[in-house]
């Protein structure tokens, strides 16, 4: 008996080592399409004119719907800063999701807002709606204040009042480029099946705001923020491009995507019941469009930049990645109908499959792998020359791959111009391999173990605000 | 083995990305040097044309298309005399980039038909031309776009006889592209209009044109061609135009589609109602008003406004009546307006 179960854990690392490879395959596969796509991109833009687009009849008007729980530090300097895109035709819709602070009492202060009306385009159930404001300074600001109902239902309450044939998803304490919308919008322009373009978020942690804009962009003092910028890039370029490229986008980040109106709405809008809103809403809009018979192109495009604020303590952190991994796993299983299912493209075929077998299970498998190994060479059963072998690998290619990052985003953006903190990114490639991987693994774990148990909810995310990131730089 | 290669992989992205760093350092330090050497001159150049040879004088051989990356970044941020003056102090650096619009590269060719169409019209016209028929979509439309200027309306036939390559472009950025080549060519876009053997997404990209342009003759022809067998975005766009250009007698038009069963044609036509007819209109307009669908609603209540009955909106908006708060809205747009 004993000597089965040893069997069965020595099969369980050939599973770890299939595991292992083809998660590694993806990633480098995506690498090297990123990589082309990045080329192709870079040139390609060079040949655009954006001040042409800015100025053009051409530019559809943009909602941009900002959700906002409890943000009374950042919300009047993050509604400044969007008010100063440049973009010909937008409009701002905050939505205050029954904040218990003072963050509606900032905003009327700061933007005069009075009671305006407005009657919903569209009925996505929500959360009561209390009042619609407007300023007086800003015609284009519009201030929804209703009870709460979280961030979903905060985006639906939005997308309610919205005329535009376009609108913006985005979070409220998030930074906008100047460019940003201009640029996220050519695929809507280039191609009218377009129903969905997602942004880079960059991590501003450690960078200079003056007035709601990075102007100094710089690598956090944080070693946890400098974990998470290596993996931003990692997620973005080399991971999303690559999906990209192959048309199997399945996530835009709830942080910066635009969405074409009426095909969200046709869907239903954001569910309500995922803390995963982001790419539920993505997974669905795939399937929805393949069902009806729809043409629709989800894009990820790499130049127009969402400066967000990453989690400094591991508490908060923990409690984030716990929360991705759950709204992973509800996507996932509400959706399983697409695995392997060509109806849904490559989509379907290849992007469902990475993210159900290799990033949903994965952190099981790979905890798991780490409990086997550690029990082989207690139990003397290991050999012990694989093991080193295999974990030396394990680095080395994890490096590698984030590395081969760093060197898309100094092929494309080259956002970070000290040369230290370009030298510093490829100690943090090394660095990650021990202990912060593992850490993530088990949050991911738990997450995986708290939506089994069905937990829903946040968790509370505390943030410094953009204002502490200034005086923290030029302190 | 394996180790060894990763290993070494990894060592080589490192040196690959410090040799992008220091190859991206140098060139921008070279940039700045160029373009502070440069700037003077031209900026003394486009004041005063007899001092154009201190520029090419100021230009090194070597760094001749880098030249012409300064012109071509510098004439997007002027207008008028100025920018003819900038393509003359870029004309006699071209050449090179007339072969490359035959590059394998798609994004080599774009970048090339671009600067011509850009800095070398008319001289590379031939060049900027065949960009219509490339294979690739993008260079395509990057010369449609380079054509489709109001100081070269003998291009206006070449870019509308290949407007279906643009099929997958969105309408409104091909019917501001057609715009931009000003009212010359509206006499084309209306008798294109007009003709039932083209696309209804062509017909309603010149619909959308003509509307951008104001052209006042495209109101009988759009008026001429609703009916509710049509393509249901083209009638929006007919219809759109008609609410720009329209005049009272193409109101009888307008009216047969106030029920169309298309959300948005129904919409529009309500609105278009509003400008174009009469107070006997107005009944029809207020229950528009009532109608399930926001849209039509609200493209209703717009109509109301239209039509010059205002006060009653007023009324609408001041009373306990369902449809108050939609009346109130459309009153506060015509005070922000």
């Amino acid at each position: 008996m004993r000597e089965l179960l040893w069997d069965a854990v020595l099969a369980f690392n050939y599973v770890v080592l299939f595991y292992f490879v083809a998660l590694n395959t993806v990633y480098l596969g995506t690498s090297f399409l990123a990589f082309g796509a990045l080329r192709r991109h870079a040139m390609r833009m060079k040949s655009l004119d954006l001040t042409d687009l800015i100025t053009s009849h051409a530019a559809p008007p943009i909602t941009l719907v900002a959700p906002a729980f409890n943000e009374a530090h950042t919300c009047v300097e993050s509604v400044r800063s969007l008010l100063t895109l440049e973009y010909p035709g937008y409009e701002i819709v905050f939505v205050n999701d029954g904040s218990t602070d003072d963050t509606l009492a900032r905003m009327t202060e700061a933007f005069e807002l009075e009671p305006a009306a407005r009657i919903p385009t569209a009925a996505l159930p929500t959360a009561e709606v209390r009042q619609v404001l407007r300023s007086r300074r800003y015609p284009e600001l519009w201030v929804i204040d209703k009870a709460n109902g979280g961030k979903a239902d905060a985006l639906n309450a939005g997308i309610n009042l919205c005329q535009s044939p376009l609108f913006c998803a985005m979070d409220a304490d998030s930074l906008i480029e100047p460019q940003a919308l201009i640029r996220i919008v050519r695929p809507f322009l280039e191609d009218s099946s377009t129903v969905g373009v997602g942004g880079i978020l960059r991590i501003a942690n450690g960078c200079r705001v003056e007035r709601g804009r990075v102007v100094d962009v710089r690598l956090p003092r944080n070693m946890l923020a400098r974990f998470q910028v290596l993996e931003y890039l990692r997620a973005f370029l080399s991971g999303r491009m690559g999906w990209d490229a192959v048309d199997a986008t399945l996530v835009i980040s709830g942080a910066f995507g635009i969405f074409k109106r009426s095909i969200v709405v046709e869907a239903g809008g954001y569910a309500t019941d995922t803390v995963g809103e982001d790419m539920e809403l993505i997974v669905r809009l795939r399937r929805h469009c393949a069902e009806t018979g729809q043409s629709c192109r989800i894009h990820f495009v790499p130049d127009p930049v969402a400066w967000t604020e990453c989690p400094e303590t591991i508490r908060v952190l923990a409690r984030q990645r716990d929360r991705w991994q759950r709204g992973l796993l509800q996507s996932l299983v509400r959706h399983r109908v697409m695995l392997f299912n060509p109806r849904y493209g490559a989509a379907g075929v290849v992007a469902f499959p990475y993210f159900f077998f290799l990033e949903m299970l994965g952190p099981v498998i790979e905890l798991l792998g780490y409990v086997s190994f550690t029990a082989l060479i207690v139990a003397g059963r290991a050999d012990l020359l694989f093991v080193a072998a295999f974990l030396c690998a394990s680095v080395v290619l994890g490096m590698s791959l984030s590395i081969s990052a760093v060197a898309l985003e100094e092929l494309s953006f080259r956002r970070y111009p000290r040369f230290l903190d370009l030298l510093r990114l490829f100690g943090i490639g090394l660095l990650e391999n021990f202990g912060y991987r593992q850490l993530n693994a088990f949050w991911r774990l738990r997450g995986t173990i708290s939506a089994l148990r069905g937990v829903q909810g946040w968790g509370i995310m505390t943030r410094k605000g953009f204002l502490m990131s200034d005086r923290e730089t030029a302190a | 083995m394996v180790i060894l290669a990763l290993f070494t992989v990894t060592v080589a992205f490192c040196g690959y990305t410090l040799i992008l760093r220091l190859q991206h350092d140098a060139r921008r330090r070279r940039w700045a040097r160029l373009s502070a050497a440069w700037e003077g001159p031209v900026l003394r150049a486009l004041a005063d044309a007899n001092l154009a040879p201190r520029v090419h004088e100021a230009v090194d051989p070597r760094y001749r298309l880098h030249f012409v990356r300064f012109v071509l970044e510098y004439s997007r941020r002027v207008r008028g005399k100025e920018r003819s003056a900038l393509r003359e102090l870029a004309r006699p650096y071209l050449a090179p980039l007339a072969e490359r619009t035959r590059s394998r590269r798609a994004e080599v060719r774009v970048r090339a038909v671009q600067t011509l169409g850009t800095l070398g019209l008319p001289d590379y016209e031939r060049e900027v031309l065949a960009g219509l028929d490339d294979e690739s979509p993008v260079v395509a439309m990057v010369a449609a776009r380079a054509l489709a200027r109001e100081e070269f309306p003998q291009h206006a036939a070449p870019v509308l006889a290949r407007i279906h390559r643009f099929e997958d472009w969105n309408l409104r950025f091909l019917a501001a592209m057609l715009a931009a080549m000003g009212p010359e060519i509206a006499a084309e876009l209306r008798r294109n209009l007009a003709d039932p053997g083209r696309p209804s997404w062509v017909r309603t990209v010149d619909a959308e044109a003509l509307r951008m342009q104001m052209d006042p003759a495209a109101g009988d022809v759009a008026a001429a061609l609703l009916d509710a067998g049509q393509d249901p975005e083209l009638l929006v766009a007919l219809l759109r135009l008609l609410e720009v250009v329209g005049r009272p007698q193409h109101a009888v038009a307008v009216r047969s589609l106030c029920d169309a069963r298309h959300v948005m044609v129904r919409a529009h036509a309500l609105h278009a109602l509003g400008v174009l007819g009469d107070e006997g209109d107005v009944p029809r307009l207020l229950d528009g008003m009532n109608d399930a669908s926001p849209w039509v609603a609200l493209h209703a209540a717009r109509g109301v406004r239209a039509a010059g009955a205002g006060q009653i909106l007023t009324h609408i908006a001041t009373s306990g009546h369902p449809r108050a708060l939609l009346a109130a809205q459309v009153m506060e747009e015509e005070e922000a307006a």
